[in-house]
């Protein structure tokens, strides 16, 4: 294979100036749209992508051609086609630790244009939004100047390059909030509503925005597209022959000595991306342990460092692949205030909607907030506990609690002599003895 | 539920705890669990809202199966009922979650109950005590916000706020309020208006019961306050509009605290409007009438029987007139009426409001043959609506929130479809986007309601009823050939947009299976009634839809009772005037009337006329002031009597305290005026000793009517079977019911500044219920004093009550009575031209309808009388945007509203569905003819404009001082408690 081929997310990335139209179609661009639009029908395509193995990138794994095919398709004539049908990327990556879409839609925005016409295709959606984090003003500017240049070139709007297919395509940039990363949060949001997610059944295929039927996808998700199209599901499958198909996006970062992003084959071991491609830990520091995909997941050791990054190892190794970017923590950080730090930001980006995560989290926030300035106490403990469980799926409205409390839960099952050591001492350890002459107690920044 | 809704609520096998119960496939898990009468806590749910699924708070554990023991948690509300399910309501892990989640709420909820209003009847109370949770775990501090000013109705206390979203489900989607809302996220979601300032939905009470917590407060009742437990209530009916919703009346010490909703399956539901809610004010009132007057007394503390046979002796043999009243009792009208005899009584309508009573009876006597006129819940059904010539949200604004249900169905059914049950309230309104049930409305003025129309039109009462005519035009030419010329001619002279909406309005009525048409006499205009008569005539004959549906609603909540009594004998008040100017007339009595068809000189013309003036009322007006005798009558919450409302149900209200005498029921004074009238006044004892059997109750004065009129309309029926099963209060089943809770206390001890004996139980004549708190449970039948279940101590215990959730009540054995309009007819046809001058050239004004003054008895109450003269705000009238700009005139100019007798000054706003003829605004005193008034307009002077503010604040400061007076009279009153021995008649105290 090619380094073309074996790299097809990441391999027409530009930071500096990002392909126009017409660069982007000569180093074989808007072929993976083309093929869909005149060689197969939307249901080859379906097929296509299915026996492909995709799987979501956005954090829940979720196959993408079974996501597609509950997708309600009309013929024609029938008049009881809804008016519109939409395919609506999600580009509010707000996952700290994650910055994966940043890059592809800054580097390369026209891949997921053309992306967006082939899903479009396949599921006959006429009209397409692109959800993006409002903070990334690079970004917006980069997709409109795309999709400007795609319907100057018939790329995009009617009849596209002489087919039956219409579509309309738009940037939509976000006020916000982490919450419209959920996807039916993200709908709510589109329409103009309070961006709180939505109960399921009915799903979003069936009844999404406006009432019509939607499917929500991750960027990157969709910028394996072009490339499955041009190159075939077997392509895909061989990117990763023992493990889920294609490549992913990884990422570290923390005290690592070359934080940043790689597309590596599905699977890739923990050891490798950490210590191969990020350079390992920082001179003078040790691995304590990490989170794997983002702040919403579980915290791994070093001895996980050989588990593949995929799905189904990192599940069994007691995390979630989640969006496949590390988040490192090195021995001289506070794993209490670390936590601390990603619970501030759960409790502050709960929507408020349902009664253990609006008001859990905050609960979290301040047993935290004493256990890591010094004035915690032993059943400060059972009241984490108690939070952890508390907060689980199933019991709440949408899974950013059970989230949130994905990093508390492992570092009380891994950490807790830390957390034993605040309350007992007042701080880490490692401060411990520094504290000791200044005899304060003192917060472990670390 | 109708029946159609019983039949097809099948029953599934559920299985609670392993034990297997019998549950409604149709509604979701936790109303069925509610259902079993089992205790599962619960907030963000209620009956009519649907589920969201928010609170967490109803978590039960489901099972695969019975092997499976660990199940997983589910929200019940969320879940749909199947056949052979395993749930597990007390099982640990379920119950620990349940006890997490109030813990949670908890972590922010402030120790606020001994000075919360809520306290005693506050869901979040019940619900923490049933889970089980006692202690706090949370160390850290509460968060706190500031509260608004939302009015004089609705107390804001944010720090109590638990989130279950309530309060904006139903204000914005269940009632389609716009000024308020949910702000902000995560723990410091904030309820409340974008800035201070009064709310402005006619449904905005309902916020004090939707809410669980002390959130929202009825501030009036909170001004005067006592604990639910300390109540003495009692069953009673709405006294302010034709719907005649259930309530609850409340009160201590011998004032009236506080009205709440009395769950009505078929009527008002769960919610009231304010009219209803805060309406009672007006008995507390400064100007209520608490004497006789022109009587003179023996004795100088008390009225006697036989004063008042001294008093009237004089005019017996004489020939009086007797003027009934819409808001007085049925059994006031019928007696007043027997006594004054036929073609000597009148309703106190002019000609032209004869003329639409006629109509009326002819058009209900049509409706009721196919069937029963629909109740409220039956409207909320309807898959087609019309309304004509009526501004329901301000006439009968229950009516509007059952019509704003109904325009939901579309997308309901829309959602069914897609196999969404119509209980999983976000998921419909999603799917039914912007999906209306056609809906389409005429009137005079713009009404809250448009904004759900389809299309909705802008005329005078003329246009209406060429509109209904070209209609039915429309219908008949649809089946016969014949009539589409006819039909294109009609249609050429209507507007484009009057065509669209002919054509719109025929298909969509084709089509429709419950098809929908409300109208009423607010208009005043009989021609209006004819055509619609005309219209339903040609539906029913040509069988061109189902059943169509009829409703006709008037203004006061006896109309219909009052209209049952009109025959060709009744007097108009033109009529009235010439008997009078005749000099054959020795008196008039008035019952209960404001006499608003009769100008000040026409009233002047009247005393000048007859000898003697009786007037029977229970608040001052000109009526009262020109009288020479005046007997001081029991308000709605102080008396006993019958309303009819607009579906000819019969509905009982009770007195929930014998009032101070010598207030008494209308009836009984025209008891007394009766057998003044016809002999001497035998004292009580001597009638015993005959054994002639004095009238003390309700039972006895119907057995009385059904003994000496033919035409008493309740003789057929069994009608008191509560009265027959009460006379016989020796058995012990058939004890009164208790009008206070078994907790009220301070009874025994309330007049201990006078006495340190304990006051002797007032004894109620009706037998019905009883003046403390021993007696039958509220539940004995479906009339409830207030509602009560063990551990539900709030409004929420009424689904103890209710055989499923949402359904009729488990004793509402018997149906109520019905009155038909068969028989006496007043039988006019309407004739001539109606009053109003047609210039081209004039602009013809329609005053829209008004919440707060738009019902003389609650329009006195302190709070409406505020809310009708707010400092900030003006009047403003509505023209179209071409008359606005021909005068060079834009949004917001000052104008000077002139007609014959008054110039009033308000603000232009434009709206571009008037036609230029035609204007409307909220000066209602522009209303006295209900028809249109030719107006002319000229720019205000800045002068003019601040004088009229500065008139506005006099008045609002006036009606301030008014509301202070009436509030410390009330707490001085708590000090002398008058305690009646018997609430009878005079001689009985």
């Amino acid at each position: 294979m090619t380094e073309a081929m074996m790299r097809p997310l990441t391999q027409l990335v530009n930071l500096q100036s990002p392909l126009s139209l017409s660069q982007y179609i000569s180093e074989g661009g808007y072929q993976g749209a083309s093929k869909a639009l005149h060689e197969y029908s939307p249901k080859q395509v379906l097929d296509l992508v299915s026996s492909s193995g995709l799987k979501g990138r956005g954090g829940a794994g979720f196959p993408t051609g079974m996501k597609w095919s509950c997708v309600p398709m009309f013929e024609d004539d029938d008049d009881k086609a809804p008016e519109f049908k939409y395919l609506v990327a999600n580009a509010d990556e707000m996952e700290p630790g994650t910055f994966k879409d940043r890059y592809l839609l800054e580097g390369v925005p026209h891949q997921l244009v053309e992306s967006m016409i082939i899903g479009a295709y396949t599921m006959a959606a006429n009209r397409g939004y692109i959800f993006l984090r409002g903070e990334y003003h690079l970004a917006a500017k980069r997709l409109q100047q795309a999709i400007d240049e795609a319907y100057q070139n018939n790329w995009l709007g009617k009849n596209i390059q002489g087919s039956n297919f219409s579509f309309d395509l738009y940037v939509h940039t976000s006020a916000g909030r982490y919450i419209c990363g959920e996807e039916t949060a993200l709908i709510n949001a589109l329409e103009g509503r309070r961006a709180i997610p939505r109960a399921k059944p009915p799903f979003p295929q069936m009844s999404g925005l406006f009432g019509k039927p939607t499917v929500v996808n991750n960027v990157e998700t969709l910028s394996n597209l072009p490339h499955i199209l041009k190159h075939g599901a077997e392509w895909f499958k061989a990117l990763s022959p023992d493990s889920d198909p294609g490549t992913k996006i990884y990422a570290a970062c923390g005290r690592v000595k070359t934080p940043g992003l790689w597309e590596l084959p599905m699977g890739t071991t923990i050891r490798e991306i950490l210590y191969q491609h990020a350079g390992g830990m920082a001179d003078g520091l040790k691995l304590r342990g990490l989170l794997p995909g983002g702040a919403s997941t579980d915290f791994l050791l070093p001895e996980h460092l050989d588990t593949p990054m995929d799905f189904d190892s990192i599940s069994k190794a007691g995390s979630r692949l989640g969006t496949g970017g590390l988040i490192v923590l090195d021995d001289k950080s506070c794993p209490v205030a670390m936590v601390l730090n990603l619970i501030k930001f759960f409790a502050q980006e709960s929507c408020g909607w349902c009664t253990p995560c609006r008001d859990g989290t905050p609960w979290a926030v301040e047993v935290l907030t004493r256990i890591e300035n010094g004035s915690g106490r032993k059943e400060d403990l059972d009241t984490l506990h108690n939070l952890c469980d508390f907060m689980w799926l199933g019991k709440t409205h949408c899974a950013l609690a059970p989230g949130a409390v994905e990093p508390l839960k492992s570092a009380l099952r891994y950490f807790i002599d830390d957390f034993e050591q605040h309350i007992d001492h007042g701080c880490c350890s490692y401060k411990q003895s520094i504290n000791q002459q200044t005899k304060l107690k003192g917060h472990c920044h670390g | 539920m109708g029946d159609k809704e019983m039949a097809s609520s099948q029953k599934v096998t559920v299985y609670i705890d392993d034990i297997a119960y019998q549950v409604s496939k149709d509604n979701n898990l936790l109303a069925g669990v509610l259902s079993q009468k089992l205790n599962l806590p619960y907030f963000c749910w209620h009956p009519s809202m649907g589920s969201v699924g928010a609170c967490r708070q109803c978590a039960v554990t489901q099972y695969q199966d019975e092997n499976d023991t660990r199940g997983r948690l589910v929200m019940a509300c969320m879940t749909p009922v199947r056949d052979g399910m395993r749930i597990g309501l007390q099982d640990n892990s379920a119950e620990k979650f349940r006890e997490q989640v109030i813990s949670a709420m908890m972590t922010n909820h402030p120790h606020d109950c001994p000075v919360c209003a809520e306290g005693g009847e506050c869901h979040l109370q019940d619900m923490t005590v049933m889970t089980g949770h006692g202690s706090r775990d949370y160390q850290g501090s509460k968060r706190t916000f500031n509260n608004q000013n939302l009015g004089e109705l609705v107390g804001h206390e944010m720090n109590r706020c638990i989130a279950c979203y309530r309060c904006t489900r139903f204000y914005n989607d269940y009632a389609g309020g716009k000024d308020f809302g949910v702000y902000g996220s995560r723990n410091q979601v904030y309820f409340g208006r974008q800035k201070d300032g009064t709310l402005e939905s006619e449904f905005s009470g309902n916020l004090v019961e939707v809410c669980p917590t002390g959130v929202f407060t009825n501030k009036v009742f909170s001004a005067h306050y006592t604990r639910k437990w300390d109540l003495q209530s009692v069953p009673s009916v709405c006294a302010h509009c034709s719907v005649g919703c259930n309530t609850s009346i409340g009160e201590r010490y011998g004032s009236v605290r506080r009205v709440m909703n009395r769950y009505n399956s078929e009527l008002n539901g769960y919610f009231l409007c304010d009219r209803g809610r805060y309406g009672i004010g007006f008995v507390n009132g400064d100007q209520r009438i608490k004497k006789a007057q022109g009587i003179s007394q023996q004795s100088a503390e008390q009225l006697s029987r036989l004063d008042v046979s001294k008093a009237l002796a004089h005019f017996r043999g004489k020939r009086f007139i007797g003027i009934g009243s819409a808001r007085a009792s049925l059994e006031a009208n019928v007696y007043l009426k027997k006594i004054v005899g036929e073609g000597n009584f009148s309703a106190g309508y002019n000609h032209q409001q004869m003329e639409v009573a006629s109509t009326q009876q002819k058009l209900l006597q049509q409706a009721q043959s196919s069937g029963k006129i629909l109740s409220l819940s039956d409207i909320e059904k309807c898959d087609f609506i019309l309304v004509i010539g009526e501004d329901i949200t301000k006439s009968s604004p229950r009516v509007a929130l059952s019509i704003r249900q109904a325009c939901r169905n579309a997308g309901i059914d829309k959602a069914a479809v897609m196999g969404v049950a119509s209980w999983q309230d976000s998921a419909v309104r999603t799917i039914s986007g912007k999906l209306n049930t056609p809906f389409f409305s005429m009137h005079t003025t713009a009404t809250k309601l448009d904004e759900l129309t389809e299309q909705y039109l802008l005329l005078t009462p003329d246009e209406i009823e060429e509109m209904v005519l070209v209609l039915t035009n429309a219908i008949y030419s649809l089946i016969n050939e014949d009539f589409n010329n006819e039909h294109e001619k009609q249609l050429a002279k209507l507007s484009t947009r009057q065509q669209l909406f002919i054509s719109s309005l025929t298909t969509k009525l084709m089509a429709a299976k419950t098809p929908l048409i409300i109208t009423g006499d607010s208009l005043s205009s009989a021609k209006i009634l004819a055509a619609i008569e005309k219209l339903t005539h040609c539906l029913a004959q040509e069988k061109l839809t189902t059943k169509l549906n009829l409703v006709v609603l008037s203004a006061a909540s006896n109309s219909f009772g009052l209209l049952s009594l009109l025959d060709k004998t009744s007097l108009s008040t033109e009529q009235i005037l010439s008997q009078l100017s005749a000099k054959e007339v020795a008196g008039v009595i008035c019952l209960e009337q404001e006499l608003a068809a009769f100008t000040d000189d026409e009233l002047a013309m009247i005393r000048e006329s007859v000898e003697t003036i009786i007037v029977l009322d229970h608040t001052h007006s000109r009526v009262s002031e020109f009288a020479d005798i005046v007997f001081p009558v029991a308000a709605v919450s102080e008396g006993n009597g019958h309303y009819v409302n607009y579906q000819g149900r019969v509905q009982r209200y009770n007195q929930v305290h014998a009032p101070q005498l010598p207030i008494l029921d209308s009836w009984k004074w025209l008891a007394l005026i009766e057998e003044s009238f016809e002999s001497s006044i035998m004292p009580t004892a001597i009638l015993r000793k005959n054994k002639l059997e004095p009238i003390n109750n309700l039972t006895q004065l119907h057995r009385y009517f059904a003994e000496s009129l033919s035409t008493w309309p309740l003789s057929n029926k069994e009608s008191n079977k509560e009265a027959i099963k009460a006379v016989d209060k020796n058995t012990a089943n058939n004890q009164p019911v208790a009008r206070m809770t078994t907790r009220a206390s301070g009874r025994t001890s309330q007049a201990a500044n006078y006495a340190i004996h304990e006051a002797k139980v007032t004894q109620d004549q009706e037998l019905l219920y009883s003046f403390s708190m021993e007696g039958n449970k509220p539940n004995t039948n479906n009339a409830m004093p207030f509602t009560w279940a063990p551990g539900w101590n709030s409004n929420e215990s009424i689904n103890h009550y209710q055989v499923d959730i949402e359904g009729p009540l488990i004793n509402d054995i018997e149906k109520d009575d019905y009155l038909s309009f068969v028989h006496s007819l007043i039988g006019f046809t309407p004739d001539g031209e109606e009053k109003v001058e047609k210039e081209n050239s004039t602009l013809v004004y329609f005053p829209q309808g008004s919440l707060f003054k738009g019902e003389w008895q609650s329009a006195n109450t302190a709070e409406f009388k505020l809310l009708t003269h707010e400092p900030d705000k003006h009047f403003t009238i509505y023209l179209s945007n071409t008359s606005a700009e021909r005068q060079g005139w834009g949004n917001g100019q000052w104008l000077k509203i002139i007609t014959e007798n008054v110039t009033h000054i308000g603000r232009l706003r434009c709206d571009e569905n008037l036609p230029d003829h035609l204007a409307y605004g909220d000066i209602n005193e522009l209303a006295n003819k209900n028809t249109g008034v030719s107006i002319t307009l000229a720019e205000a002077k800045q002068s003019e404009v601040l004088l009229q503010q500065e008139n506005r604040q006099g008045l609002y400061q006036q009606a301030k001082d008014s509301q202070e007076k009436v509030l410390q009279g009330l707490k001085e009153l708590d000090q002398h408690i008058p305690i009646r021995f018997v609430a009878g008649g005079l001689d009985e105290a």
